[in-house]
């Protein structure tokens, strides 16, 4: 078992997923509409792909709906 | 008269600060009247759109401005409130190219689109390509009711989030003036309080 701290809450994973790309697809949440930061650093939209995760992360996912 | 209102001290903190209002519509149109009334300098205000009828339901804009630049319009509608505000008015759709440069006189901007994709670049831009930029931004404000949901959560030191951050147009909801005024208000008032308390 691996744990991320996602949004404030340790979530364990089996496997760890290898990017942040990848742990988005698992949680189901939209890469088009997410702001995701990783130990308080932001990850670019482009870099969701490359972003590698290890163990005890801080990961904030911040999803955005429309309407302004 | 602010400053019999506010002390010398706030005025001035709120009078010297420019802030930046990315996007017009239903909550930038609204939290630039927030920040005029409070005392805010100056404001740099950037939309590409045009006021059509299916914004008059939210949006501090009036019928007889229908099919006028938004940015001219607001500023219109700002400086009638006061007379004295600076404003720098680029219309000009956002794009993370020119986002830095617009705001570059801006410590605050607020994010005030209504497309989530459109949300996401802004953050992110300001977040990467600019130093110390702060933003304050919005999602989930549609709907009805539920004012309390509406919160006002620090991210980071350059984040700040407002909203229920649930409830969007993609579930259907209609937006209307009440909810997005209420998550307007909580933007400019994070905006205000910054100014007042930490610069």
């Amino acid at each position: 078992m691996t744990v991320l701290r996602i949004n404030g809450e340790d979530k364990h994973f089996e496997i760890l997923p290898a990017t942040l790309a990848n742990l988005l697809d698992l949680m189901k949440v939209d890469a088009a509409t997410v702001v995701a930061e990783i130990d308080g650093q932001i990850i670019k939209k482009d870099d969701f792909d490359s972003a590698k995760l290890s163990a005890s992360q801080k990961i904030e996912l911040i999803r955005l709906v429309g309407g302004g | 008269m602010l400053i019999e209102r506010h002390g010398q001290t706030v005025y001035e903190k709120l009078n010297a600060a420019t802030i930046g209002i990315a996007g017009l519509g239903g909550l930038g149109s609204n939290v630039a009247v927030a920040l005029v009334r409070a005392g805010i300098g100056k404001l740099v205000i950037a939309d590409f759109d045009v006021v059509e009828p299916s914004n008059l339901n939210r949006q501090n804009y009036f019928p007889d401005q229908l099919g006028e630049d938004k940015v001219k319009a607001t500023t219109e509608n700002l400086k009638k409130i006061n007379p004295y505000i600076e404003i720098e008015g680029i219309s000009v759709k956002l794009n993370p190219e020119n986002v830095p440069t617009v705001f570059k006189a801006c410590p605050i901007v607020a994010e005030c689109f209504d497309v989530a994709t459109e949300k996401k670049m802004l953050i992110e831009t300001i977040l990467t390509e600019t130093k110390k930029t702060i933003v304050v931004a919005a999602s989930g404000l549609a709907g009805l009711g539920k004012s309390n949901e509406i919160k006002t959560k620090k991210i980071s030191d350059r984040l700040i989030m407002v909203g229920d951050s649930e409830n969007g147009i993609e579930k259907g909801l209609s937006l209307m003036a009440c909810r997005v005024i209420i998550a307007a208000g909580h933007q400019a008032n994070a905006i205000v309080e910054m100014l007042i308390e930490n610069f």
